[in-house]
């Protein structure tokens, strides 16, 4: 019988605790948001959707169209096509990337040494038509017109050994697999260099491994 | 503002228009049962909302925010929506108990609200066995779930109505018993009777203050009377989809609805009224103090639903009659022995 009401009471006690938790919840501010209404502001270095990085100073993009970012793709969602300005250099004449096969890991902008493309903090890219959401160069360039980056600061000569190590480490891969490993990046200064691949060379991953 | 001069003041202008006394107490009596009903269907509406909102806080979300003021006008629209619905009716149902089954249960939990005392002379009829009236109304809403459980011809509908059925008669006892002792005190079975018993002290003579073993014994009882949470057993949804309202669409879903908030606002009037000194208070008029304490014992039943498990149905049934009844009957006898000592 002692035992009983001794049961009673403290299950007594544990329910009035129960109310005080729930009663102090509700006096605490509600920790969702109204989502369309208002939105968290993402971390600086969040994953998002992929963009191609402008240079506000010449209005060109960054890219060298070095390739590196496409070789390190783990589920080849990019495609570039190069091309030669009129003084030789490198740019991507089109870049792809197609969000049905990109899983959002960052790799690319990893192996991007001229903060070209990264992972902007916008999440919110939905089509009706699932063929819009493969984007080429144009859309990529104006998603990521607005988004702020830091400009590596390099040495010419740095520019120059970094990414050759980086593509003698990376050369033996197997997406270029039917040409000589090329050196991916071309030095802006270095005209009359070991330059093998044409101007119009299109490298798709598709057509490697 | 006291509301009842005004209904007083209409009823001796309708005499004086020519009327007779019979005719003015039949458009007195229509006019009266239109006004409850207009009022406890904008109470169940808010209640739904109102229980929305407080679930969202408990789990500290926001619950409905987008239909006007903090989604103050979300039960309009799903009532619009409601009965925007189709009617379905199940092929081997038992059609005249599935159609009469959620009119009945409406037409109970609205038959209480004859011997509710809103304020100082704001009662529809004052009965003298008022007390006794509620019980038996409140209880014939039992054998509508049973009807809509056996009328569906859903297990799962069925299992709710019987669950239903044997909770309520377990429950109906220690509820009869504990406000018995109110009754013991007072003497008297009309509502107002008991109402005016409290209003010594400046309107603070409660009865929880002499009876609080109780009142407890009643706020567990009409928990699991209204059948909400942590005796929500007939509806249980992880269990029986929706028990006993599981066949149940459109308007008839919607008179289900309904009964079961008007019946949480009515086991909430009957405890401000028999144990928290109904309408008494100062200042404020006698409607508002009873809108104050009903709906404070409202938030109370919901915050019981919000923190409470549920219970197991023979932990349910050991509960009733091994817990309360012996507790109401020490009550009984300690509001018997009490109210003999202090001659009240």
């Amino acid at each position: 019988m002692a035992q009983l009401v001794k049961r009673y009471f403290f299950g007594f006690y544990n329910l009035i605790l129960g109310l005080v938790t729930t009663g102090k919840h509700l006096g605490r501010h509600a920790v969702t948001i109204q989502y369309p209404k208002e939105r968290w502001t993402m971390p600086e270095r969040s994953r998002g959707m992929v963009v191609l990085l402008t240079d506000h100073e010449t209005g060109q993009l960054n890219c060298t169209a070095c390739l590196l970012c496409l070789r390190a793709c783990p589920t080849a969602a990019i495609e570039i096509e190069v091309e030669k300005d009129e003084k030789g250099k490198r740019r991507p004449k089109e870049f792809v990337v197609n969000y049905h096969l990109c899983c959002f890991c960052g790799l690319c902008e990893e192996a991007c040494n001229f903060a070209a493309i990264k992972l902007a903090p916008k999440y919110e890219f939905p089509e009706w038509n699932s063929k819009d959401l493969v984007w080429d160069k144009k859309k990529l360039a104006e998603m990521g017109f607005d988004v702020p980056y830091e400009k590596p600061e390099r040495k010419k000569a740095e520019a120059k050994k970094a990414p050759a190590a980086k593509a003698a480490a990376e050369g033996d891969g197997d997406v270029t697999a039917a040409e000589p490993p090329t050196p991916p990046v071309q030095p802006p200064d270095n005209k009359s260099g070991h330059d093998t691949t044409d101007g119009g060379e299109t490298t798709s991953s598709e057509g490697g491994g | 503002m006291e509301l009842a001069p005004i209904f007083i003041w209409l009823y001796n202008k309708m005499l004086e228009f020519g009327l007779g006394i019979t005719a003015a107490d039949i458009i007195s009596l229509v006019v009266l049962a239109v006004v409850v009903f207009g009022f406890l269907a904008v109470t169940a509406l808010f209640l739904v909302w109102w229980e929305r909102k407080i679930s969202a806080h408990i789990q500290q979300r926001f619950g409905p925010m987008m239909t006007g003021w903090h989604g103050a006008l979300q039960t309009i629209a799903d009532a619009v929506k409601l009965i925007q619905k189709e009617d379905i009716l199940p092929a081997l149902a038992d059609r005249k108990v599935f159609f009469w089954a959620p009119v009945i249960v409406f037409v109970c939990s609205f038959a209480a609200y004859v011997v509710i005392p809103f304020g100082d002379g704001l009662i529809v009829s004052d009965l003298n066995i008022g007390v006794l009236y509620i019980v038996a109304i409140t209880t014939f809403t039992i054998i509508a779930l049973l009807m809509a459980g056996w009328g569906s011809n859903n297990k799962y509908a069925l299992l709710g109505g019987m669950r239903s059925a044997a909770q309520a008669v377990s429950y109906e006892v220690p509820m009869v018993l504990a406000v018995l002792g109110v009754v013991l005190v007072t003497g008297s079975m009309s509502m107002n009777d008991i109402v005016r018993m409290q209003s010594a002290w400046g309107g603070f003579r409660w009865n929880i203050i002499f009876q609080p073993l109780g009142f407890l014994i009643y706020v567990i009882a009409a928990t699991a009377e209204a059948n909400r949470t942590p005796f929500d057993i007939p509806e249980a949804e992880q269990e029986l989809v929706a028990g006993y309202n599981v066949e149940y669409s459109g308007m008839k879903f919607a008179m289900f609805f309904l009964a079961e908030f008007v019946n949480l606002f009515t086991v909430s009037a009957i405890a401000a009224t028999l144990f928290l000194g109904g309408w008494n208070g100062p200042w404020l008029p006698s409607w508002v103090w009873f809108l104050i304490k009903t709906l404070g014992m409202v938030l109370l039943f919901m915050l019981f639903r919000w923190t409470y498990p549920r219970l197991r149905v023979d932990q349910l049934m050991e509960f009733a009659w091994k817990g309360l009844v012996p507790l109401a009957f020490v009550n009984l006898v300690y509001v018997g022995i009490v109210a003999r000592w202090l001659n009240w």
